[in-house]
C-alpha cells in the first residue's frame, strides 16, 4: 500500500529546539493516541495465540494450558479420520464454491442491468432498495426465511393456489434437499445488490471518450458493454474474486447455524468447532479443527494476496 | 439517443421488467412479516397474508413488550450500541490520526504489530479459553472491548485524513496551536464525513451481532434483542415460554377477549423489533453507508 510511505505530515522547522527532542515529544502524542489499539490488540488478539497450543494436548480446565497432558498429533489427525469432521471439511469446500460461483458473478450482472438505467428515481429506488438486506442481521434474514416458509405462510399459500385445495403444504426447512440451494439463494439475496457499489464505482471511472469513439466506429449499445465496461471492469473483478477464493476454507456460521434445525444433516466447520467445542466441553478436539482451518486460511490469504499483487500491483497490506 | 434500434429498446423494456422483480423479492419477504407482526394472530393460522394485514391488531407488540426479558435484552442492545461505537470510534480515529503525524520513532513496528493478528489468530476455541480466563466472558464488556480496534476501519479513516492538505496544521501550528488543538480543531472537524460512515457501520455492527452472545455469554441478563430472536427462532421452549407469560398475563387486548398468540406471531413481532431501527434510518443515510465502500476501495 502506497499510503503508508506517502503523505507524510510536515511539521514546521523550528531550529532553535533540538531534532531528536521534539521528535520524541512528537512521538510522545503519538504513543498516547495509538496506546489503546495496541493495548486492546494486545489483550484480545496476542493473548489468544498460544492457546492454539491446546490442539496439541488433551486440554483440562483445570490443569490449565501449561500443565494439560501433551499429545502430540493425536487432535490433528483425528481432523481427518472422524468420518463427520471430513463431512464438514467437504461440506464447507462444497458450500463456499458453490457461493462463489453463484454470488461473484451476480452483483458484475446487476450491475450493468442497474447501469443501463436512466438516472432518475427508478434507479435510486432499485439501488437503495437492493442494498437495504446486507444491513439486516443473518438471523434476522433467517427469521424472513422461517416465515416465508411457514406452513402457512405465503409460499405454501402460492403452492396451493397453483396446485389447488387438494395439494399439501409442504415444510421446506426439514427438507435436506433443499437447504444447499436455500443457503445460495440467501447468499445472494442479502449481499448481490450491496455487491454492485463497487462494480458501478469502476463503471464511472471508465473513460467516457472511449464509448464516444466507439458511437463513431458504429457500435452498438450491448457491444459498447462487451468491448469497453467489462474490460474496464476486469481489474476490479479479478481482485475481488482473488479474495473470496481466499475465504474459501470459511463458511458463514450465522447463516448455516442460523439454518439448521433437527431435520437437518449439515456440518460445516464453524459448527462443528462450536458444537464440540464449546457446547461440549472438547477444547482440544475442537482447537484442533481451528488450527488446521486456521493454517488452510492463512495459505490461501498469502496466496490470494500475491497474486493479486502479481496482477495488479494491488495488495491489502 | 433518438435512433435507439428497436432491439435495444425492447432490451430496456426488459430490464425495468426484470429489475423491477428483483426489487419486489428484495422487499417482500420484509412486507409479509411486517403484515403478520400486525395481524391478529388466530387470524394469521389461515395463513393468505400478503402485504396487508387483514385484521389489524397492536397485540403481537403489546405482548411482547409486557415480558421483562425482551424489554431488558432491548436495553442492553442500545447500551450495547451507544458505547460500543462511541469507544470503537474514538480508539480507531485516535489511532488513524496518529499514523498520520510524521517522525513518530517505531511507527512501522507498531504498524506491523497492529497487522499481524490479521493473518494469526488463535480461532474460536483459544479465544474462547482466554476470555474466560481473563474473566471478561459473560460481562458487558465483552460486547466491547474485543471489537473496538479494528485495523479495516482504522486505515480508511488513515487514507481520509491524508486527503486534508497538510497546510491546514502547518499554519495552525505557526499559529501556536499544539498537538492536541490541531486534532480537535482541524482533523476532526474535517473529517465529519468519514466518522459518520465509521459510527454507523459500528451502530449496525454492535446491533446486529449476535455470535458474541452465543459464545462468550450465559447470563440471561446480557441477552440482546438479536439473541432473543435466535432463541425464537431455534429453541422451541423459548417460544412457549414466551406464549405461556404471555397467556398468563391475560391483558386486556385491544380486540377485547381472551390474551392469545403464536409462534408465528411472536416470531414476526420479533423480527420487525430487531431491524426497525436499520430500516427506518437506512433511507436518509444511505449516502453514508455507500460511501464508506468507495472509500474502502480508494486505499489501496
Amino acid at each position: 500500500m502506497k499510503a503508508i510511505t506517502t503523505g507524510e505530515r510536515n511539521t514546521a522547522v523550528l531550529p532553535a529546539i533540538p531534532n531528536w527532542k521534539r521528535k520524541l515529544k512528537k512521538s510522545y502524542f503519538a504513543y498516547l493516541l495509538m496506546l489503546p489499539s495496541i493495548v486492546l490488540t494486545l489483550i484480545f488478539s496476542y493473548l489468544a495465540m498460544p492457546g492454539i497450543l491446546v490442539a496439541f494436548q488433551d486440554h483440562n480446565i483445570f490443569m490449565g494450558l501449561w500443565n494439560s497432558p501433551w499429545v502430540g498429533l493425536k487432535h490433528i489427525n483425528a481432523v481427518f479420520e472422524v468420518p463427520m469432521m471430513r463431512e464438514a471439511i467437504f461440506n464447507t469446500l462444497m458450500i463456499s464454491m458453490l457461493t462463489i460461483l453463484v454470488g461473484f458473478p451476480a452483483p458484475i450482472i446487476l450491475a450493468l442491468l442497474m447501469n443501463e438505467l436512466k438516472i432518475g428515481l427508478f434507479k435510486k429506488s432499485v439501488q437503495t432498495l437492493s442494498y437495504l438486506p446486507h444491513f439486516l442481521s443473518w438471523i434476522a434474514v433467517v427469521g424472513l426465511t422461517y416465515s416465508l416458509l411457514d406452513l402457512y405462510g405465503p409460499i405454501n399459500d402460492l403452492k396451493m393456489m397453483m396446485m389447488g385445495a387438494d395439494a399439501e403444504r409442504s415444510m421446506f426447512l426439514s427438507n435436506q434437499a433443499l437447504f444447499v440451494p436455500l443457503l445460495l439463494l440467501l447468499s445472494v439475496w442479502k449481499e448481490v445488490g450491496w455487491g454492485t457499489i463497487v462494480y458501478l464505482a469502476a463503471i464511472t471511472s471508465i473513460d467516457p471518450s472511449l464509448y464516444e469513439a466507439s458511437k463513431i466506429d458504429g457500435a452498438n449499445r450491448f457491444q459498447q458493454v462487451v468491448h469497453i465496461t467489462l474490460p474496464g471492469l476486469k481489474t476490479t473483478a479479478i481482485i475481488l474474486l482473488i479474495f473470496t477464493l481466499g475465504t474459501l476454507f470459511s463458511s458463514n456460521f450465522e447463516l448455516v447455524y442460523g439454518m439448521q434445525n433437527p431435520f437437518i444433516d449439515f456440518p460445516v466447520i464453524s459448527t462443528v468447532v462450536f458444537s464440540s467445542g464449546i457446547q461440549q466441553g472438547n477444547y482440544s478436539t475442537a482447537a484442533a479443527v481451528g488450527f488446521v482451518e486456521g493454517l488452510v486460511a492463512f495459505t490461501l490469504i498469502i496466496a490470494a494476496n500475491r497474486i493479486a499483487k502479481k496482477v495488479s500491483q494491488i495488495s491489502i497490506f | 439517443m433518438n435512433h435507439e434500434s428497436r432491439s435495444y429498446k425492447m432490451f430496456k423494456a426488459t430490464n425495468m421488467t426484470f429489475l423491477s422483480l428483483l426489487v419486489f423479492a428484495m422487499v417482500f419477504p420484509y412486507l409479509n412479516v411486517l403484515a403478520y407482526a400486525f395481524n391478529d394472530s388466530l387470524d394469521s393460522q389461515f395463513g393468505g397474508i400478503t402485504i396487508f394485514p387483514r385484521v389489524f391488531t397492536w397485540d403481537n407488540f403489546r405482548l411482547l413488550f409486557e415480558n421483562q426479558e425482551v424489554i431488558h435484552a432491548l436495553w442492553v442492545s442500545i447500551a450495547r450500541v451507544v458505547t460500543g461505537t462511541a469507544i470503537a470510534v474514538f480508539v480507531q480515529f485516535s489511532c488513524a490520526y496518529a499514523f498520520t503525524l510524521k517522525g513518530v520513532v517505531g511507527r512501522g513496528a507498531i504498524l506491523i504489530f497492529l497487522i499481524v493478528p490479521m493473518y494469526f489468530n488463535g480461532g474460536l476455541i483459544p479465544t474462547y479459553l482466554i476470555y474466560s480466563e481473563l474473566h471478561v466472558s459473560n460481562t458487558f464488556w465483552v460486547y466491547i472491548l474485543p471489537v473496538s480496534f479494528s485495523l479495516y476501519n482504522m486505515v480508511i479513516i488513515r487514507s481520509y485524513l491524508y486527503t486534508i492538505p497538510d497546510s491546514l496544521s502547518e499554519s495552525a501550528r505557526m499559529d501556536g496551536a499544539n498537538d492536541w488543538t490541531i486534532m480537535t480543531r482541524i482533523f476532526i472537524p474535517l473529517s465529519l464525513p468519514i466518522i459518520a460512515v465509521m459510527t454507523l457501520w459500528t451502530a449496525v455492527y454492535h446491533w446486529n451481532d449476535w455470535t458474541t452472545t452465543l459464545y462468550f455469554v450465559t447470563d440471561r441478563k446480557l441477552y440482546t434483542m438479536q439473541y432473543i430472536l435466535m432463541q425464537i427462532l431455534k429453541e422451541s421452549e423459548r417460544v412457549a415460554k414466551l406464549m405461556e407469560e404471555a397467556m398468563i398475563k391475560g391483558i386486556q387486548l385491544t380486540s377485547g377477549g381472551p390474551a392469545h398468540t403464536t409462534p408465528q406471531a411472536i416470531r414476526a413481532a420479533n423480527i420487525i423489533i430487531t431491524t426497525i431501527p436499520i430500516v427506518v434510518v437506512y433511507p436518509f443515510l444511505q449516502k453514508y453507508f455507500v460511501k464508506g465502500v468507495t472509500l474502502g476501495a480508494v486505499k489501496e
